[in-house]
């Protein structure tokens, strides 16, 4: 639930979505990149705020707050287990926040990416055709899997299975039957999408054409300049300025 | 046996799949529950076996409360042949299979053998035995499904669209099959919208539109409302159609359509 | 009529099979025709319609004799590339044909895949979402859709490449009958404006007598019936075949022994009521 709410896409209409992707690929890179650089938790949280404010500017902000209390609550683990074994409370408090940090800038870009734009930037990229088709596909299917999951759910709930009582361990024994049969439908979809693609000539030029056309706006440089500029002060600030003036 | 009472039924993204759903079906009754595709059906059959639970209203499963009981136990009592056979297909062996209910609902061992045996020999399918279910044929797996189910010889059995990819002579053997188990006593609630393989059986119909229930009572009153079912897009038996329109010529060497029907159905047999 | 398809005494075993899928199988198919294929569950109609299209042999090897031509280019030597170009298949499933995300992307999939210019590609994308009538889909996701509309939109990416013949297996199985009407509308609808050839693989006979020329019915590999759906479903051998015909004609076969019906074709209710209610009106 947490994985769906905070990395899978969903239409929107801001500015944000509209942009190319490889301008949102950058200021989510820069960000990341940026939760790296910080030196203490004061930082991270001004960094943090920024993403709100973006995720608020996308009209994500919603599922991206929920996905930061989420994390958070999961991060709460890597603070202990930091403070059990370096003993410093500082430092803790930064890793598990940085962590907080990294998987907000990476949803941030998946969530107002869509599969096609996706397609589009690792084609740029010039990853191999087989490889941008797979990752494709299966992002595509996704929605299909999961609505299959709950049906399978669903016809062995009415055989008796009670996936909510037990131990650990009979629990886990219990997901056997629902496991195989998503399995199973997994590889009888593979052969019939790969009779589809046969017959749809998949393969029949090394460089397959494009209807879709991704150029690059003004607004859309305008808006790389202005995030890549916003990195350089921030990690200026960050690395060198502000740690003369507070701890 | 089975009963509704004013059931609405809100999906989270705020569609309302059924609206003041009230029913009533007795033990013993068979009743086939027809629709075009996204009126309701499944979504009422799922309310049966608490796979659902009601917005608002309730639903009553000889007596008990289906938004306070587990699907697990109200299966005990419901079962549900779903559309598609490999959702639920996963056991290394037919008879394993058919074993997984009969434990899940506490059957002892030696009980277990017994209705496995009872069940492939009902369904033709002892032959495969010890065959892993994945092997089996679409026919064969829809077979499985039903042997499993009639394994734990619930009350009452549910078949969502049984028709759906079966040829003529496996629609045979499925009437059969519902006429068999209505006889032994047991409710039996058929979802489709093949109209002509229900025709024969001659159910209780519930027509559904919309998340409403738009018309209920025998099919040879039901299928004869023209406009009614035109609205819910449900096609009139060609039977119906048959006699309907030959009631209304002038000089019809027949008296009146129900004539017409007594005198092709006895032919038919 | 020049011979579109032409199966010549073709037979077909999977490898580790025990017996021949398809047993000497003649049957040629005219340009525009209708062809509707039935037969019980098992029989090789599967199997027949994928040495049709090609993917019996490139895709699937096994023991392959005789020969199966379209539009005289034997398939066997054809590359599938080619072969995709005349041959459509809407498979039985619409999920597990669609493999990009938004609808229009993916009805241009085969034509991407064959590198066609985009504004030749804009022009037949554009022509196959008019003709199912589709626009307002033309930009959703395919989880959004319902069963009909996939199936709509997986057959606009079969007509985009303006394939000769097309294959249908089972379209109707997901369908409700009204549903299922539209789509026949539809395949008479192509037959007329584009002389598209259909092989129709369908249990539901009643809803495609009206559009078809012919039925051809098999049984364990063989063909044991062709003619017009007429001659067909007349015949004495029909209902030992599994086939299902429709009950308006079975009435009509039973009144036409009494000499209440003609038997020289087939009616629709209607037509059968007026007849037999005798003359008048």
């Amino acid at each position: 639930m947490w994985l769906s709410g905070g990395f899978i896409f969903r239409r929107g209409t801001s500015r944000y979505h509209k942009l190319d992707p490889r301008v949102k690929l950058l200021i989510s890179a820069l960000m990341f990149v940026t939760t790296l650089i910080v030196r203490s938790v004061f930082q991270l949280v001004i960094v943090l705020a920024f993403m709100v404010a973006v995720a608020a500017i996308a009209t994500v902000l919603r599922r991206v707050a929920r996905t930061m209390v989420l994390t958070a609550t999961f991060s709460a683990f890597i603070f202990i287990i930091n403070i059990v074994i370096t003993r410093n409370l500082e430092t803790s408090a930064l890793y598990a926040s940085r962590f907080v940090a990294i998987v907000v800038s990476t949803s941030l870009f998946f969530i107002t990416t869509s599969p096609d734009e996706l397609e589009q930037v690792m084609k740029m990229f010039r990853l191999p055709r087989d490889v941008v088709f797979a990752f494709v596909t299966a992002v595509r299917f996704i929605p299909v899997m999961m609505l299959d999951a709950l049906q399978i759910m669903d016809a062995q709930k009415s055989r008796g299975l009670e996936l909510e009582k037990g131990n650990f361990l009979r629990r886990i024994r219990n997901l056997v039957p629902i496991l195989i049969p998503l399995v199973v439908n997994a590889v009888v979809r593979s052969g019939e999408l790969a009779e589809a693609m046969e017959s749809r000539a998949y393969g029949a030029v090394p460089r397959p054409t494009s209807l879709a056309v991704y150029r690059a706006r003004t607004t859309d440089r305008v808006v790389a300049v202005f995030a890549v500029l916003t990195f350089a002060f921030a990690a200026y600030s960050f690395y060198f300025l502000l740690p003369t003036f507070l701890p | 046996m089975i009963e509704f009472r004013d059931v609405a039924f809100i999906h989270d993204n705020g569609v309302k799949a059924l609206d003041r759903v009230t029913l009533k079906v007795d033990a013993g009754e068979t009743i086939a529950i027809v629709g075009e595709n996204g009126a309701g059906k499944t979504t009422l059959v799922k309310h049966v076996t608490g796979l659902l639970k009601p917005t608002s209203g309730m639903v009553l499963v000889d007596g008990i409360d289906t938004r306070t009981t587990s699907t697990a136990t109200l299966s005990r009592k419901v079962g549900v042949a779903f559309q598609n056979p490999d959702h639920q297909l996963f056991s290394e062996s037919v008879k394993e299979e058919m074993a997984f209910a009969l434990r899940n609902f506490g059957f002892p061992p030696h009980l277990v053998e017994q209705r496995i045996s009872w069940g492939l020999q009902l369904f033709g399918l002892e032959e495969y035995r010890e065959s892993s279910p994945l092997v089996l044929s679409g026919g064969e797996k829809k077979r499985l499904t039903l042997a499993c189910i009639l394994a734990w010889d619930p009350a009452v059995v549910i078949l969502d669209e049984p028709t759906v990819g079966q040829d003529a002579i496996q629609k045979e053997r499925l009437a059969g099959t519902i006429r068999m188990l209505g006889s032994t006593g047991k409710t039996v609630v058929v979802v489709s919208h093949d109209i002509e393989f229900l025709w024969p059986l001659q159910p209780r119909v519930v027509v559904m539109k919309s998340g409403h229930i738009v018309a209920d009572g025998p099919a040879a009153e039901l299928m004869a409302k023209k406009e009614m079912l035109e609205s819910a897009r449900v096609a009139q038996p060609q039977l119906v159609s048959f006699y309907q329109a030959l009631a209304k010529r002038p000089g019809s060497p027949f008296v009146d359509a129900l004539e017409a029907r007594r005198w092709i159905e006895g032919g038919q047999r | 009529m020049v011979d579109l398809l032409e199966l010549d005494k073709l037979s077909f075993r999977y490898p580790d099979a025990p017996r021949k899928a398809v047993v000497d199988f003649d049957l040629t198919v005219g340009e525009g025709e209708v062809l509707v294929l039935a037969g019980p569950s098992g029989c090789g109609k599967s199997t027949l319609l994928r040495a049709i299209n090609g993917l019996i042999p490139h895709m699937y090897t096994g023991d392959y004799s005789g020969d199966v031509r379209v539009a005289g280019s034997s398939v066997r030597t054809s590359p599938m590339r080619d072969l995709a170009q005349t041959v459509g298949f809407l498979f039985q499933n619409p999920e597990n044909q669609i493999f990009m995300f938004t609808v229009e992307r993916d009805i241009a999939f085969g034509l991407e895949n064959l590198g066609v210019p985009r504004p030749e590609m804009r022009k037949r994308v554009n022509e196959a979402i008019s003709l199912l009538g589709i626009e307002d889909l033309s930009q959703r996701a395919p989880h959004e859709l319902s069963d009909g509309q996939k199936q709509r939109v997986a057959l606009a990416g079969v007509l985009a490449m303006r394939p000769r013949l097309i294959i249908l297996d089972e379209p109707t199985s997901l369908l409700d009958p009204k549903t299922a009407m539209e789509l026949v509308d539809l395949v008479a609808r192509l037959r007329k404006e584009m002389g598209t050839t259909f092989v129709i693989v369908e249990h539901r006979l009643d809803l495609l007598v009206k559009v078809a020329d012919r039925i051809v019915v098999m049984n364990a590999g063989a063909k044991v019936l062709d003619g017009t759906p007429r001659d067909v479903l007349f015949g004495e051998d029909a209902d030992g075949y599994g086939v299902s015909v429709p009950v308006v004609t079975r009435v009509q076969k039973m009144l036409s022994r009494g000499g209440l019906a003609p038997d020289d074709r087939l009616l629709s209710a209607a037509e059968l009521a007026s007849i037999v209610g005798g003359e008048g009106a």
